[in-house]
């Protein structure tokens, strides 16, 4: 099986083949030398690898921003690119065009709501301030254009990934 | 205070976190009962779990909660804890509450009420350190009393200088101004904000330290006038005036300056009547001079690399203090050994301007092996709440020397893992590699610069990512439903399929 997957931004092809042990594969990255690989789930998302007889031990993260490996230290966010689906190509042909949300990359408190529906604003400028773990962000426009929706209130409680504006 | 001995029975920690459960251990080693409190965000927090007793306070925000001190002091008296610890941050410098403690007839395990007083504002700790001979910074020991004065005292001791909330903290109230220029609004701005933050807008001026070093001394005293000093820990990797990496014992200290330096630190402690753990801050500049900043009537957070280098526990001693014993040593009886570091582990995205990142644990592989310590309030299924301060736990290593505490501290760094919300864990293994650190090139500045440099804390991402590439690979074919292609889109289907897949990839979960 062939898996295209988008890491640290670079779109790589994995081709992957199942060998007779349980366990066992062959695996090619790009079109490369064909590795050993011998694998064992620990537990639910814990991932014992050995590449060539190299030890790795990996963690599967899924979180709002999308899933992850942790591997030695390291933590990299991934996506299956699957050329069929909408959200591959938005997010390929995504530019400035259309309406644009602002969302909360975390969840907290609205401290305070910087614009109002109808207002220009700059791209990167404050739209709303919201506060988590005593610290206050501000979250900015992803474009210069006008805001078309607001939808917190000063007060209000927000969760990671929530839209809270649209700029157009 | 009363100079008899009283053997404390049961202690009531009035705290959260990493701390709750330092002190809870120290109880539990020394066979005293705890009492937990919590907050409702705080039901199922570590610290509710291993106490003896818990009992729910108030609602989520700290003001209803842990700033509650009638309410603490009520759970004292119903439970019939002798004592409370206060931790750091809440009450734990709150003069009122050590005094309120006191009527109650239950044991404040920190100084009295008085010296809490004395050292509070930063310019009463300004006169205290003058009082004591102690080197300070250039500057007024008074509140600013108009804008005439502070062009007088800037005129005086010369540009550069900073403006100081009296009453601040964490780098709020605080402005460095570089020509007379810039005084007027600056002078207005750091009274309005020390005003907002603190409820009070005095400010004071002094001499700016360029490319200061943030060093400070532990002192222990106890109720019969002894006081030791029990080294440096140099504090000078910060960010927004947060300390991020504290070590012990720090580079540039020879035996001469930190016998000086502790000498000056327990002047202080002496004069103002203090008792308990204490620590006296300073900064040192590039000719190895050093000037009193503040003192901090506490437990400080980086207590453990002094208690790593120094052989001590400091929470026992703490509540041997308490209880009206004596310190066990002399000053002679100290002796450094070996070099500790700490990291601040926060719940924060470092490649994200450190944008804070409550929510669930959803994994959690903890380091562990030679010199390693980690004092973590944090489990694998607990969901960090977005109402405190975002620190999950403190890592720390101790080697022989600086270079193999480094070496170590990576290593751990790489064997920790936290799935679910982002860390700065990273952000460490960025300031452990860099060529500055391992110099102890440092000062105040030093994190910041090297923030804004080239690189984020995800710049060896290279380093095995043909391995992380597999293990994408894999982990998807166990998920995708016929096992077969990626044309199906898969990325959001559920957990659950993964036993079905795992059995018939033959990749059981044991």
């Amino acid at each position: 099986m062939v898996i295209q997957l988008e890491i640290n931004g670079e779109l790589r092809q994995i081709e992957l083949t199942r060998a007779d042990a349980d366990g066992q594969y062959r695996a090619s990255i790009d079109s490369g030398t064909a590795l050993d690989i011998a694998a064992q789930m620990l537990r639910p998302g814990v991932l014992s690898l050995q590449i060539e007889g190299k030890s790795y031990r990996c963690v599967l993260e899924e979180s709002p921003e999308g899933t992850a490996i942790h591997l030695a230290g390291r933590r990299l966010l991934y996506r299956v690119d699957d050329p069929r689906s909408l959200k591959s190509r938005r997010k390929r042909h995504g530019g400035a065009e259309g309406p644009k949300p602002v969302t909360a990359p975390m969840p907290g408190r609205v401290v305070r709501v910087l614009a109002n529906v109808g207002d220009s604003v700059e791209a990167h400028q404050g739209i709303v301030v919201i506060e988590a773990m005593k610290m206050q962000n501000e979250l900015k426009s992803p474009k210069a254009g006008r805001v078309v929706q607001l939808r917190v209130e000063p007060g209000g409680t927000v969760a990671a990934g929530d839209v809270l504006a649209v700029v157009e | 205070m009363s100079k008899t001995q009283k053997r404390i029975s049961k202690i009531l920690i009035a705290n959260r976190g990493e701390i709750a459960l330092r002190i809870l251990r120290a109880c539990r080693e020394l066979s005293i009962g705890t009492v937990a409190v919590y907050s409702d965000a705080d039901r199922a927090a570590l610290h509710v779990l291993e106490a003896d007793e818990a009992y729910r306070l108030g609602p989520a925000p700290a003001t209803e909660s842990y700033l509650r001190g009638d309410l603490i002091l009520e759970v004292a008296r119903r439970t019939g804890a002798e004592a409370i610890h206060p931790g750091y941050g809440f009450l734990s410098e709150n003069a009122n509450f050590a005094e309120a403690c006191a009527s109650a007839g239950v044991t404040f395990i920190g100084p009295p009420a008085s010296a809490m007083r004395a050292l509070g504002s930063k310019t009463r700790a300004r006169q205290a350190a003058d009082a004591a001979g102690m080197p300070r910074t250039p500057g007024s020991v008074k509140g600013l009393a108009s804008l005439e004065e502070a062009y007088a005292v800037a005129e005086e001791i010369g540009y550069p200088v900073m403006l100081k909330a009296a009453a601040g903290g964490g780098g709020k109230g605080m402005r460095a101004v570089f020509s007379q220029a810039d005084l007027s609004a600056a002078f207005s701005a750091a009274a309005s904000e020390a005003e907002r933050a603190f409820g009070s807008g005095e400010v004071y001026l002094e001499k700016l330290i360029e490319r200061p070093r943030h060093i400070e001394i532990q002192v222990l005293a106890d109720e019969h006038g002894n006081c030791v000093s029990l080294g440096e820990r140099e504090c000078s990797v910060q960010r927004r005036h947060q300390k991020v990496i504290e070590e012990a014992p720090s580079a540039v200290v020879d035996e001469d300056l930190r016998k000086r330096m502790g000498e000056a630190a327990v002047r202080l402690a002496k004069s103002a009547g203090y008792t308990n753990a204490g620590t006296v801050e300073f900064l040192v500049d590039e000719n190895r001079n050093f000037y009193f900043l503040e003192m901090n009537t506490r437990l400080q957070v980086e207590h453990p690399v002094t208690e790593l280098v120094t052989g001590l526990d400091l929470v026992h001693l703490q509540i041997r203090i308490a209880q009206g014993e004596p310190l066990p040593f002399r000053q002679e009886d100290i002796h450094l050994r070996g070099h500790a570091i700490e990291c601040r582990v926060y719940a924060e995205d470092p490649d994200n301007g450190f944008f804070p990142s409550p929510g669930k644990i959803t994994r959690l592989l903890q380091p562990g092996g030679p010199g390693i310590r980690e004092d973590s309030g944090v489990y694998e299924g607990w969901v960090v709440p977005l109402e405190y301060d975002p620190m999950l736990s403190k890592l720390i290593a101790f080697a022989p020397t600086r270079d193999a505490a480094i070496a170590r501290l990576l290593r751990a760094l790489d064997e920790y893992v936290i799935g679910g919300i982002r860390s700065n864990l990273g952000l460490f293994r960025r300031i452990l590699s860099d060529a500055d650190f391992k110099a102890a090139r440092i000062d105040t500045g030093y994190l910041d610069r090297l923030l804004a440099g080239n690189g984020t804390t995800a710049e060896n991402a290279d380093y095995s990512a043909g391995a992380a590439l597999i293990a994408a690979a894999l982990f998807e074919s166990m998920r995708s439903p016929n096992g077969t292609t990626s044309d199906q889109n898969s990325t959001k289907s559920e957990m659950s399929n993964w036993k079905q897949t795992a059995r018939r990839e033959g990749l059981r979960a044991w």
